[in-house]
């Protein structure tokens, strides 16, 4: 016990001086993140904490002592004895423009909500520093894919600010690579190979892009289609019911009608990702073709609603004349990837007990 | 030679150093463009995701991707060669095909013109020649040179001229003493960073040594993209065994056993100068295992940029050697810890490292002492524009920028007197009036707001219209910013429309406090040396000539 405590008093805290206020903090830490932990509200453009730290958009600069210039806080680790400002006039003034830099190069800094999680990050910026002010006027920057022949992902690339969060989720978290950045300087722009479609190209349509791109440049497509239906956006907190990793989602619903669907950044299986189906296959729930009654082909050769009790026993003659007439092995039983470990679990004890064969599968191992 | 297929090509290329530069170039020079094609057998090759490769291609400028390609001639259309009509021989080539280039670093020449691997010089499109790189005059001043004190001698870009002239006496010396007596000399000496950031270079060197990792390397920086700067070009054509030697003896003194020279596309016959010396050197136990039976092992490599100025900065010099996008990086941490595939390496430029052979052979003392006053050292200048006799002069460090500009280079051309000078290439914007006077030092250069950089300087006389120069200056920067970090990529796009008058009118007051504004963000927050040293050409036009920008903004020529 005694040596332990003397360990922790070696094992000297380190500790930087932030804003004035001597806060400790972990080996490898960024300013970034201190601050963050420390309520400063660093703004930021090209952020995602999930995402290495890129440092393009220079809005998270902060002042360190004895450095003639500031620094990007999301890119520079913290230092024992770092004396920190993150909010100096200097800083704020070139914060300001900054944002008015960006919102010259944009069609428009005010786009729907339904566009993505993180679609108003610049919006919110810019009224923040109330840098709404037509200053900077001149040539616009990227060109508008909105030709692009998929339904998911709109590619407004008028409003794309160059942050290539895009690029890097698409690398880092999907490792799909599918999108990057061509040409220099003020004609960067973010493409395909060869600038083709993204259904060319190595996309999975997870929408990942999309999820991460601060200003609506890249949109849910399937989202934007309810953008005049009437009514506040409201999310609700769900599991995806497709599969069984479990990924946490936002439904975005519109008064009774579900319009959309986000990932849930703090999802613990999942951490903000989805795959197509989670993102964008949402219009089965109220699709009028759902079948909401089991339904048994009758002799007309004609499919018919029944009752439930009737269906299983229906089901289960079925299979019982199977089995009498073809042996065990004739029956194959594959559990659904979306059913839960109970549910697949009784499934299988379904197809050993009841028909005495090991014929049994899951649907997530094809 | 019959047509190589897409595998020979990669069989040939994939297993060396530093891959995709050279394997690019195969498929450029065998088809003169870059196909589709081309770009799917390379990605499958290298293993790299295509739409990256595909993005990383249209990053390089001199990449063509469409016929004729490479044998349409590109045209330097620089601050220099506009003042030559450069604009005017290339509207006379658009018919073949041309297109504008930036400064191709030949600027105490006439307009460079490159066609296909040659790069021709001339003031018409009938009178194009193909010569030499020209060969600096005998000091004017008669002072003591280092890197060009033997570049004159008969033969010394052979390896026979090179050893006959004093060369590797340096290495031999330093091969019978140790790595740490060279970075003493190093240190010593004085010698600093003559790319552009003037860093110690002993300092760098004892770094590398020092830091954990293998293999580490030198690499040395050819990519002499700073316009107006024509230094190295000069060196490696008419000096190639100094780079090598200086290369290495940075590998002995850090303990690397791999080098490359990252060389910029401008320079189609350097690379073949650099390229047989390298032969010549492997070939006589020079380069190799087992260096002149010293036990050193050091190989080295020569690596062809594809245009693009920003592949001069480091780390994005090193991003371009390993197949990446050519980003700058990051910094912390720098490249004598985290360099070529995150190994400790030196990053040197030409000059520094042509130097180091004459400081090893002559000693410490004997180069400190060369520089005027506190100064120590000689460095190379570029001198370019509006005057009698530009070319490259070695000087002493502290000599009075009107003794270059009068006596040693002939004054102005006849009639006329100098309005500007710039510094550091452009990276240091102009320097005009009073500021006329100072001293080539950092020191008096940077109570100026300005410095000395890589030592280019360009001269405009009193004809000329100084909006205009920075204009053209500003669109330099505005093409070959990355697009990384927002103050530079907006940046210098909204201070070169500020400049041609392609925006909606503006008062002076407006005018002025955008380009204030806009200037004191990049200066401040951009990420890398690009977006700092662009706003210098703006602030120092301001300083200098706001009569001048007040006809601009009245709409007078
Ligand atoms: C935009 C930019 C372009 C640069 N271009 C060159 C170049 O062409 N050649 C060079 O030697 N250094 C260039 N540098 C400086 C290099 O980053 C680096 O400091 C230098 O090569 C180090 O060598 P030295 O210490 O011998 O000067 C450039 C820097 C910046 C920011
Ligand atoms: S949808 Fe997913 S796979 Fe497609 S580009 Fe976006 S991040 Fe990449
Ligand atoms: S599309 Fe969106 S995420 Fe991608 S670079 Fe542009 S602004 Fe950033
Ligand atoms: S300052 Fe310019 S060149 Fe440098 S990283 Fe930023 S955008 Fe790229
Ligand atoms: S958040 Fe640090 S540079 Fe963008
Ligand atoms: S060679 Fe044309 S401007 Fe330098």
């Amino acid at each position: 016990m005694i040596s332990d405590l003397d360990a922790q008093k070696t094992a000297k805290a380190l500790i930087l001086t932030l804003d004035g206020e001597e806060v400790a903090f972990e080996p490898g830490e960024t300013i970034y993140e201190v601050a963050e932990r420390h309520r400063r509200e660093i703004p930021t453009l090209c952020y995602d904490e999930r995402l290495e730290a890129f440092g393009a958009c220079r809005l998270c600069i902060v002042e360190v002592e004895g450095i003639r210039n500031p620094v990007a806080s999301c890119t520079t680790k913290a230092a024992e004895g770092m004396i920190v400002k993150t909010k100096t006039d200097t800083i704020e003034k070139h914060r300001k423009t900054l944002l008015e830099l960006v919102a010259s190069e944009n069609r428009s800094v005010d786009v729907n909500q339904l566009s993505g999680y993180a679609s108003q990050e610049l919006k919110i910026l810019v009224d923040r520093y109330d840098a709404r002010t037509g200053r900077f006027a001149g040539k616009k920057s990227g060109t508008s894919n909105t030709k692009d022949k998929n339904p998911f992902i709109l590619r407004d690339y008028d409003n794309c600010i160059s942050c290539y969060r895009c690029v890097r989720v698409c690398a880092e978290r999907e490792g799909d690579y599918a999108i990057n950045v061509m040409n220099r300087g003020f004609n960067t722009q973010i493409i395909t190979e060869f600038n083709n479609d993204l259904r060319d190209s190595e996309c999975t349509f997870c929408g990942q892009c999309v999820q991460t791109c601060p200003t609506g440049a890249l949109g849910d497509r399937k989202a934007l289609r309810d953008s005049d239906t009437e009514g506040e956006i409201r999310k609700t907190r769900t599991i995806c019911p497709y599969c069984g990793v479990g990924c946490s989602v936002d439904m975005l619903s519109k008064g009774d009608k579900i319009v959309g669907v986000q990932p849930a950044m703090d999802g613990p299986a999942n951490e903000g990702a989805l795959c197509i189906k989670g993102q964008f296959a949402f219009d089965f729930i109220q699709n009028a073709d759902r079948l909401k009654k089991p339904m048994i082909r009758r002799e007309d050769g004609e499919l018919h609603e029944c009752e439930w009790e009737e269906a299983l026993d229906f089901a289960a003659a079925g299979f019982a004349k199977v089995r009498d007439k073809f042996g065990r092995h004739s029956v194959y039983g594959i559990a659904s990837g979306r059913a839960p470990h109970e549910a697949a679990y009784t499934m299988q004890k379904y197809i050993r007990a009841t028909y005495g064969t090991n014929y049994i599968d899951n649907c997530s191992r094809a | 030679m019959p047509r190589q297929s897409n595998d020979e090509l990669i069989t040939r290329w994939k297993d060396e150093p530093a891959p995709l530069l050279p394997l690019l170039h195969a498929f450029h020079n065998r088809d003169g463009w870059i196909s589709e094609e081309s770009i799917r057998a390379v990605s499958k090759g290298l293993k790299i995701p295509l739409a990256e490769l595909f993005g990383t291609v249209t990053f390089y400028h001199h990449f063509s991707r469409e016929k004729p390609g490479k044998s349409a001639p590109r045209v330097c259309t620089g601050n220099v060669c506009c003042l030559h009509g450069g604009n005017e021989l290339l509207e006379s080539l658009k018919s073949e095909g041309a297109t504008a280039m930036p400064c191709a670093g030949r600027c105490d020449d006439m307009i460079p013109v490159i066609i296909d691997d040659k790069a021709f010089v001339g003031l018409t499109k009938e009178t194009l020649v193909h010569r030499a790189t020209p060969m600096p005059v005998p000091n004017p001043g008669g002072v003591t040179e280092c890197v060009f004190s033997k570049i004159r001698e008969e033969g010394r870009a052979t390896l026979e001229g090179y050893r006959s002239s004093g060369g590797y006496r340096g290495l031999e010396k330093a091969l019978a003493a140790t790595p740490q007596d060279v970075i003493d000399a190093v240190s010593e000496s004085k010698l600093a960073g003559r790319g552009g950031a003037g860093f110690p270079t002993g300092v760098k060197w004892k770094a590398v040594a020092d830091a954990p990792g293998d293999p580490k390397c030198i690499v040395c920086n050819a990519d002499e993209g700073e316009p107006g700067c024509f230094k190295d070009r000069t060196l490696m054509d008419h000096d190639p065994f100094a780079v090598i030697e200086g290369m290495t003896l940075a590998a002995f003194a850090t303990g690397a056993p791999l080098g490359f020279i990252y060389l910029r596309y401008e320079y189609p016959e350097t690379e073949a100068i650099l390229e047989n010396a390298i032969k010549d050197a492997r070939a006589n136990g020079l380069l190799g295992e087992n260096i002149l039976g010293s036990g050193l092992t050091f190989d080295l490599y020569v690596r062809r940029g594809a245009g693009a100025y920003i592949c001069g900065e480091e780390g994005s010099l090193l991003n371009s050697l390993e197949g990446k996008h050519p980003f700058p990086r990051n910094k912390p941490p720098f490249p004598v810890t985290h360099g070529f595939n995150d190994k400790p390496t030196a990053v040197n430029n030409v000059e520094t490292l042509a130097s180091v052979p004459h400081i090893i052979a002559n000693g410490a003392a004997w180069y400190r002492d060369l520089g005027l006053g506190e100064n120590a050292g000689t460095k190379v200048i570029s001198l370019s524009g509006d005057v009698q006799r530009p070319g490259n002069y070695e000087i002493p460090i502290g000599l009075p920028l009107q003794t270059l500009l009068n006596d040693w280079a002939g004054g102005p051309l006849p009639g006329r007197s100098f309005q500007a000078v710039t510094m550091a290439g452009l990276s240091g914007g102009f320097l005009g009036g009073e500021n006329l006077n100072i001293t080539l030092d950092d020191p008096c250069i940077k109570s100026k707001g300005s410095f000395l950089g890589a030592g280019g300087i360009m001269v405009f006389d009193d004809s000329r219209n100084m909006v205009d120069a920075a204009h053209d200056a500003m669109e330099f920067y505005a093409h070959e910013s990355c697009g990384k970090c927002f103050p530079c990529r907006i940046g210098t796009q909204r201070m070169t429309e500020r400049l041609n008058g392609s925006t909606p009118k503006l008062t002076k007051e407006e005018w002025l406090a955008e380009m204030n504004d806009i200037g004191s963000t990049m200066k401040s927050t951009s990420a890398c040396g690009l977006g700092m040293a662009a706003p210098h050409v703006t602030e120092s036009l301001m300083r200098y000539f706001p009569e001048q920008i007040e006809a601009h903004l009245n709409g007078e020529a």
